[in-house]
Formats: structure tokens, C-alpha cells, sequence
């Protein structure tokens, strides 16, 4: 007879609750029964972590064993709590001491020979544990990295379950040889999410890597939209590229990351707990700390950008763009459903996604890039290249991004293809990213000084009340944008967001507060009119 | 032309009914119309008789259709389903009738049907056509929104076609500013072609007025379109293109108020866009570069409905003569100079430089500086500043 008990995590979304796993053992026939809301593959589990006892030179008890998961009501899945079952049983059994476990977080799956595999979700699994008041856990060696960015928690990093119970039994701990690390992780290549841009941004960077991270001087010409882009990173607003193909629209959001300021400690965290969770997280790199870059492809399903999945939901796209970008190519080709999908996270900064097995809420605050062709063939504004499409079809096409969507679209450039002047006078270079990354960073620190005491720090997210009362514009600067309304070309809500574009062009131009000539950068922005700007007002 | 200024009822149901017969624009109806009169022309049309083979220009095969579309042809019951929902059919010869559309020739709408209170004469008479492409940019839709805003301020009618893109913009704009709109459909007037507009052009009837040559119920097709165009051209002072592709039916309707002798107009675009690519045509031919209300006003309006003037802000410097203008120049930008180095610099005699100093003294422009001269601080800002022409 004996009873022992070790704590796991059970992944909600990307929040963790931690699961006590408790281990009885009764004389009877043997029999194993897992109970406590486990899914099909932690039923599994009962399997894997015989073998693996078995195999780690551990007896197993031949009574009758019943291992129960608790907080009963909370729906588990996954491999990730086969260490604590496997730590429990042992407990129960003797074979380790049950106060040694009693207390200790373990996340890890075990493999029929005993080894320790990595699972996801490890960072939001430790935060919620050290939250929770635990200080110890134990995770697979390849994840300690990931564990170890939770404050005030020590973490053990182990390759297998014989190592795990030397150190708990205070023998001495036998070597391992170490997972082959040149070998591709199975493991991580099954649990990548499709449709998530993978081998544009999201996939591990090769060492190098960051030597070829694409710059913003690459691009030739194109100063509206490179203005466009500047405004974009430094107020967090929303961003349209329309162009024929070929114009650099790609290229041009690409490099939006580069120029957005590097994430802080706390966006860090939240970015890489999203990124645990979906299981992308390159080894040897904890911490994500660039805004990362997700790029779905238009075939992508509404479960695919927001989240979803069997059970319990996955982080789609738009959470893996969290605190970084989100850029739809070919935005028309998108399914009506997916675009729409998009409205709540946009207004809210999260996704709540609901499935049978519960509602889970996923972080995402990304700023939206998209590209779109005027017409199906893509040639329609441009002089003299014979575009076909009737007049009909380009309405259609055009009327695929819904306005609701489109409402929430502060900047829309016409991106017209590099002519031979720009491509090759100048060397075919333009301004680094760097140069404008410091830019951004200082209009984002002047944007947040302001608006410090308030809980927004970038200018998009200012509500429209408060602009209109408490942040006032330099006298008469209004006086264009308001003919336009009374003329009716320009919506209250236009007003706003025009408002909202123009400190920022004022906080890129090192200025107190907006006046005529940002307004008038702002319509231009917001509207594609031209203006009659000089091409580099409120640039620098 | 010579009808009877009133119309017998009998007439205004033949040629109600000969809306239904004829095509827009079929001249050669317009002219049996104009040789025999509607009600004989019906008479002849729907009779199995001979006299219709004795119309000019009539065979058989044609014969034949007219005869197929004249027997379904139900005025009383077109009249009567118009007056339901509020409409009326305008004939040629009625006070109502906007007789410039008389400058079609035989190819003059046989009626119109007409739906809104206003009358449709007195508009016509005060009106402008907008129109451009319906796969327009933001920057055409734009234009032809503020165009229409600043015409409906002014007082003109902004005719269009109902169409999505330009033609929606212009009726859009012209409501907002509370102004006077008209829309010439190429389908029954009943019928809300396109049915995305069918708010709008329901707006329109409430606001201005909505009209078409088609009787009630009719669709649109492809050749009516280009044929409502002609109306439009020939309603309206002049037609202002907004945007439009060198293929396109708002050249046409340009084209068509060029023949009529209307104004034509166009409102440039970048030049390097496909959709004012038609415009920049029309505007190297016969059509006027315009840029917004006032200057089409100016245009097609009254003796004295004049633009105002537009140019560069006039600054005291400019109304200097050429040798004060020099002196000033020669005076260096911070600092003074002695009168002798200021004449040296200007190429004038120091006797003038000094003269010219005094003037330039008195109007404020430069100030004593011990025994020399220098500018005055102030002026630097604004009136010498644009010293290099920029």
C-alpha cells in the first residue's frame, strides 16, 4: 500500500494550471487506471511510462495502480505529464521518496527506452507553476533553456528518467549520451502548425542568420510606401500595400520587422510562451526578442489564423504574430471567413477561440500587413499594360476585403513598380533599417511619454474621444480634414484614425503636436489621395 | 419641334408605348415618329396591315420584331404602375421636356420616364454630368465626391448614371452637401440597376431625381448603357470626366457632348495610371483641365460665374521695380554693408544704390546700421526668404 504525488502542467491556450498527479497503490490484481479528463493521447501515457520504468532499471509495482488527475474538471492532453505519472508511481512504489516529489513541477514526455523527450508549452507551463508558488521543476534538457526564464524558479534539466531518479535518490547520476543534435526533432517537425509561415521569418534562423536579415536599404525607390511603413512601425497602425505584382510589396513588409523597436522583457515572454505553445521555438535560442514575422499563405483556413484544432485549440497565425506582424499576401485570395476572423483580434488584442473541450484565450496584438493587386490580373492601375478584367470583376475583387476590415486599415499605399531611375540611380540603395529603427524608437518613446498614466502606449490604440478631447492639435490644423467631412468624403471614425496617423507623423518629425502639413501627411496615408506633401515633409 | 403643345392622352400613350418598341437612340423610329406621328406609327406597328411595309427603310425582318415587341406593349398599364410609385412619363412637346435634348435629332429619346419630384426642365437646365470609370481608385472616387459637393453648393445639378464606382461617388457627393442630383438609368426607372445601389439610387429619388427612356420593369444591357450615355451628354451644359480608361463608355459620353457642342472636362491623374490614361487622351483633344467646382462653374456657367484667380501669394518684394530689387539682393543675408559695397555688388552707381537704399528704408524692407545698411530682421522670414525663387 503507498500513495504519492508529483505536479504537472495542463496547458489552457498558452496558460498553464498545474495539475496535481497523485499515485495510489492498493494489493490487488495489477491494473493501471488513469483518471482525471485525460485525452486519448495521455491515456497513452499509462504505456509509455511502464516501458519506460521498466527500461530505466526500475521495478513496476504489480498491484493495483490508479493514477489520478487533479483538478479532475480541467481537460488534459498531451505527453507532457508522463515524467510526473512516471515520478508518482516510483513514489507510491518506494522506489523513490515521496517527499522528494511532492512539490517538484515535472513536464516531459518519456519514451519506451526511458528517455526524455521535449514537449511544448514549457515556458507558460513553468510561469504558471512559479506563479502557482512552486519552486522546483523538472523538463526535458533541451527545454531547460525555455524553463529557466521564469524568475525565482530552479529548474533541472534531465535526458532521462534514470538520471531523474538518481538525483532524487541522491546516487549518483549516469551519464547520457545526448540527443543528436544535428538529427532533426521528429518530435518539433509534428507539432509545427501549417499555414503559420514557417521558412519566412518563424523558422529558427540558421546561425548566421541575422547577417542576412533583410534591410530596408535593399529597396529602391518607393518613398510613400517606405514613409508608410516608417508611420506603421512607429504608431502600430495597420498597414494596405496595393500594387501590381512585382511592385516590392512583398519585400517592403518583410522589412517592417527590422525597423519595429526590439520586444521588451515582458513582450518577450509573451511571444515566446505563444511560440512554446505552438511548439516552433528554435532550440538554442530561448528567447524570442525580435518582433517575429508570420506569413500565412492565402490558402489558410480561419482555424489556421485564429486558432484551433482538435480539443483544445492551437495558436493560430495571428497569435504568432503577437507583438510583432502579420502580413497577408494576396489579401483578396483569402477566404471571406478568415478575413473576418481577423475583426476581433484586431479591435481586442486577443482571440478567444471556443471548442468542445473548453475556451481558451490567445494573446494577439500584431500589427497587419496587407498586400493586395488591384485587379485578378493585377495590371488594372497601371498605364498601358493592357489589363482586361471588366470593370465588374475588379469591383469584386477589390470588395473582397470587407470594409469592416478595411476600417480598421489606418495607412493604404498605392505601391507602384520601380522604375529604371530609382532602381539604378543611388546605387539602387536607400535608407537602412537602422537609421529608421532609431526613428521609430524615439517617436515610440515620445508617443509613450505622453500617454503615460494611460494604459496605452502607442498612438493606434488612443480611443477616439481622447484624441478629440485631451490631445489637441496645433490651431487651424484640422481645416482640411474637415472640409472633407462636411463634404462627406471622410467618416467620423475617418476623422480619428486620420488623427491618430498624424501624431504619429508629428512624433516621427520630433514635434510637440500635429499641424497642417501632418494632417496632411495622415490623409495621404489614410486615404491614398495625394496631397500635394513634398516628398519629405515630416520625414525627418 | 411641331407637336401640339397639348398632348392628346392619345399620343402620350403611343408613344409610352413606343418606348417599349423602339431601342434607345433608334433613329430610324425617330424618324417615322417625326414623318407620321406617334399614334399612326403605333397604329401602323401594331395592325397586321400593309401600311407599315410602306414606311421608309422597313422590312420585312424587321417588320416582323417591332410587330413581336408592339403587341406586348401595355402603355395603360406602364403608366398606371409608373404613377404608383410616383413616377411620370415626359414626352417631347410638354413643359417639362428638356428641349436640348431635341439637339439629338431623330435620335431624341421618344419619352422619358421620370421619377422625382423636381421639374426635370428647370434642373436640366442647371446641370453638369459627372462621369468616370466603376472600377475606379480612391483618388477618383474622391474627386468626383468633392466635384459634386462643391457643383451642388453652387447650385448645379450633378447628373451621373447610377454606375458603381464614379457615378456613385457624384450622387453620393452631391446628397451629402445637400445639394440637387439627377440619374439617367439605362433600365426601367423602377428597376435598381446595379442592385448595390438600389439604397442610393432610392436616395436619389427621395433627394433628386431618378430617369431613363426604358419603360418600367426593363433591364439593362450592354448597348443601352452606351446609349444612355447620349443623353446625359446631351442633358446636361458639359460633361466632366473623372477617370476613365482609354476604353471606356465615359468617353463616350464626352465624345457624344463634344458633338453636341457641351463642354467637355476632364480631371487629370498620375500620369502614370491606367485609369486616367482616357482622360489625359481627351484632355490633349478638345476637353478642359479642371480641377474642382469652381472651375467647371466658370465653365458652363453664366456670364461672370467666374473661378476665382488663381496664382502664387503676391509678396511685397514682387511689386518692387527691377534696379530696387537688385539693390536689395546685393544686401548680404545677416549683417550690414556700407552703401558703397551695396552699389559695387548691385552694379548701380552709388548714388542710386543710395537712393534706392532710402526707398527700400521708407517701405521697410532694409534699416540703418551705423554709416551702412542691413536688412530688416522681420522681413528675412517671409518676403526675402523666397529669395531663390523656391
Amino acid at each position: 500500500m503507498g500513495f504519492a504525488r508529483a505536479c504537472s502542467v495542463a496547458l489552457v491556450g498558452v496558460e498553464g494550471v498545474v495539475v496535481e498527479v497523485q499515485a495510489d497503490l492498493e494489493p490487488g490484481v495489477a491494473a493501471f487506471t488513469l483518471v482525471g479528463l485525460p485525452d486519448k493521447s495521455l491515456v497513452e501515457s499509462r504505456d509509455r511510462v511502464r516501458a519506460a520504468v521498466v527500461n530505466s532499471g526500475a521495478e513496476w509495482p504489480q498491484k493495483k495502480l490508479t493514477v489520478g488527475l487533479s483538478p479532475a474538471s480541467v481537460p488534459k492532453g498531451g505527453s507532457g505529464f508522463d515524467l510526473a505519472v512516471a515520478c508518482a508511481v516510483l513514489g507510491a512504489a518506494e522506489r523513490i521518496d515521496p517527499a522528494a516529489i511532492a512539490d517538484v513541477v515535472m513536464i516531459g514526455e518519456l519514451g519506451l527506452d526511458g528517455r526524455v523527450r521535449p514537449v511544448r508549452g514549457v515556458l507558460p507551463a513553468v510561469l504558471a507553476a512559479a506563479e502557482a508558488g512552486y519552486r522546483h521543476v523538472v523538463v526535458p534538457e533541451q527545454t531547460a533553456g525555455e524553463a529557466a526564464l521564469v524568475p525565482g524558479v530552479s529548474v533541472l534539466g534531465v535526458r532521462s528518467l534514470r538520471q531523474l531518479i538518481a538525483v532524487l535518490g541522491d546516487e549518483p547520476v549516469p551519464e547520457e549520451p545526448a540527443a543528436g543534435r544535428g538529427r532533426p526533432d521528429t518530435m518539433l517537425a509534428g507539432l509545427m502548425v501549417p499555414g503559420a509561415g514557417l521558412g519566412t521569418g518563424l523558422a529558427p534562423l540558421s546561425a548566421d542568420g541575422a547577417a542576412h536579415r533583410p534591410d530596408l536599404a535593399d529597396v529602391a525607390g518607393q518613398d510613400r510606401a517606405r514613409k508608410a511603413l516608417e508611420v506603421a512601425a512607429a504608431g502600430g497602425h495597420h498597414l494596405l500595400l496595393s500594387g501590381p505584382p512585382g511592385a516590392g510589396k512583398t519585400m517592403l513588409a518583410e522589412r517592417l520587422t527590422a525597423i519595429l523597436p526590439p520586444l521588451s522583457r515582458q513582450e518577450s515572454l509573451e511571444v515566446t510562451a505563444v511560440h512554446s505553445v505552438a511548439g516552433i521555438l528554435p532550440p538554442g535560442e530561448p528567447l524570442i526578442s525580435r518582433a517575429p514575422y508570420c506569413a500565412p499563405h492565402h490558402s489558410a483556413t480561419m482555424q489556421s489564423l485564429v486558432g484551433g484544432g482538435n480539443g483544445l485549440p492551437r495558436p493560430g497565425a495571428v497569435s504568432l504574430a503577437h507583438r510583432g506582424v502579420l502580413f497577408l499576401d494576396e489579401a483578396p485570395e483569402f477566404s471571406g471567413r478568415a478575413l473576418d476572423a481577423l475583426r476581433q483580434p484586431l479591435e481586442s488584442g486577443h482571440v478567444v477561440v471556443a471548442r468542445a473541450a473548453g475556451v481558451v484565450r490567445l494573446p494577439a496584438r500584431f500589427l497587419m500587413v496587407l498586400a493586395a493587386n488591384p485587379c485578378p490580373c493585377g495590371r488594372h492601375t497601371l498605364a498601358g499594360a493592357g489589363c482586361e478584367c471588366p470593370p465588374s470583376a475588379v469591383r469584386r475583387y477589390q470588395a473582397r476585403l470587407s470594409g469592416p476590415l478595411l476600417d480598421r486599415v489606418d495607412l493604404r499605399v498605392e505601391v507602384e513598380p520601380v522604375g529604371r531611375a530609382d532602381l539604378m540611380g543611388s546605387g539602387g540603395r536607400g535608407e537602412s533599417s537602422a537609421e529608421v529603427a532609431t526613428r521609430v524608437r524615439e517617436a515610440r518613446e515620445r508617443a509613450a511619454v505622453r500617454l503615460v498614466g494611460t494604459p496605452w502606449t502607442t498612438n493606434s490604440e488612443v480611443p477616439g474621444h481622447e484624441l478629440r478631447t485631451r490631445l489637441v492639435t496645433a490651431p487651424g490644423a484640422l481645416m482640411a480634414a474637415e472640409r472633407d467631412m462636411e463634404r462627406g468624403v471622410l467618416t467620423a471614425r475617418g476623422l480619428d484614425r486620420v488623427l491618430r496617423v498624424a501624431w504619429t507623423v508629428a512624433d516621427l518629425r520630433a514635434a510637440d503636436r500635429p499641424d497642417a502639413s501632418d494632417i496632411a501627411v495622415a490623409l495621404e496615408l489614410r486615404t491614398g489621395i495625394l496631397r500635394g506633401v513634398p516628398a519629405q515633409a515630416g520625414a525627418r | 419641334m411641331n407637336a401640339p403643345p397639348d398632348h392628346s392622352e392619345q399620343e402620350r400613350l403611343a408613344r409610352a408605348a413606343l418606348t417599349r418598341v423602339f431601342e434607345p437612340g433608334d433613329e430610324r423610329g425617330g424618324r417615322w415618329i417625326r414623318e407620321i406621328g406617334p399614334v399612326e406609327l403605333m397604329r401602323r406597328l401594331s395592325g397586321t396591315d400593309g401600311p407599315a411595309r410602306a414606311l421608309k427603310g422597313m422590312t420585312a425582318a424587321r417588320l416582323a420584331g417591332y410587330r413581336l415587341r408592339a403587341s406586348s406593349a401595355d402603355p395603360g398599364r406602364d403608366l398606371a404602375d409608373l404613377a404608383g410609385i410616383g413616377g411620370r412619363f415626359v414626352c417631347p412637346g410638354d413643359r417639362e421636356w428638356p428641349s436640348q435634348l431635341d439637339d439629338l435629332g431623330d435620335a431624341r429619346p421618344i419619352g422619358l420616364w421620370v421619377r422625382g419630384r423636381p421639374d426635370l426642365r428647370l434642373w436640366a437646365l442647371r446641370s453638369v454630368a459627372l462621369v468616370g470609370a466603376r472600377a475606379c481608385t480612391p483618388y477618383g472616387a474622391h474627386m468626383a465626391a468633392t466635384l459634386a459637393a462643391g457643383l451642388a453648393e453652387r447650385g448645379w445639378v450633378v447628373v451621373s448614371g447610377a454606375a458603381f464606382g464614379v457615378d456613385g461617388a457624384a450622387h453620393r457627393g452631391a446628397l451629402a452637401a445637400g445639394g440637387a442630383t439627377m440619374a439617367v438609368l439605362a433600365c426601367g426607372v423602377d428597376v435598381a440597376y446595379p442592385r448595390g445601389h438600389s439604397e442610393l439610387i432610392g436616395r436619389i429619388v427621395e433627394q433628386g431625381m431618378v430617369m431613363g427612356e426604358l419603360p418600367p420593369s426593363d433591364h439593362p444591357t450592354r448597348s443601352r448603357f452606351i446609349l444612355r450615355n447620349r443623353v446625359i451628354a446631351a442633358l446636361t451644359r458639359g460633361t466632366v470626366v473623372v477617370e476613365a480608361e482609354y476604353r471606356s463608355g465615359s468617353l463616350v459620353t464626352a465624345r457624344n457632348a463634344q458633338r453636341l457642342g457641351r463642354f467637355t472636362m476632364g480631371v487629370p491623374g498620375p500620369a502614370t495610371s491606367g485609369l486616367s490614361a482616357g482622360v489625359h487622351e481627351l484632355l490633349r483633344g478638345e476637353g478642359v483641365l479642371v480641377t474642382d467646382a469652381a472651375e467647371i462653374a466658370e465653365l458652363v456657367g453664366e456670364i461672370g460665374e467666374l473661378a476665382p484667380a488663381r496664382s502664387g501669394p503676391v509678396l511685397p518684394r514682387d511689386s518692387l521695380d527691377a534696379a530696387s530689387a537688385r539693390v536689395l539682393d546685393a544686401l548680404p543675408w545677416t549683417g550690414g554693408m556700407d552703401g558703397r559695397d551695396v552699389a559695387r555688388s548691385a552694379g548701380v552707381s552709388t548714388d542710386e544704390a543710395l537712393g534706392r537704399l532710402y526707398e527700400l528704408h521708407s517701405l521697410g524692407f532694409v534699416e540703418r546700421e551705423g554709416d551702412g545698411w542691413r536688412l530688416t530682421r522681420g522681413r528675412t522670414r517671409d518676403g526675402v526668404a523666397r529669395r531663390g525663387g523656391t
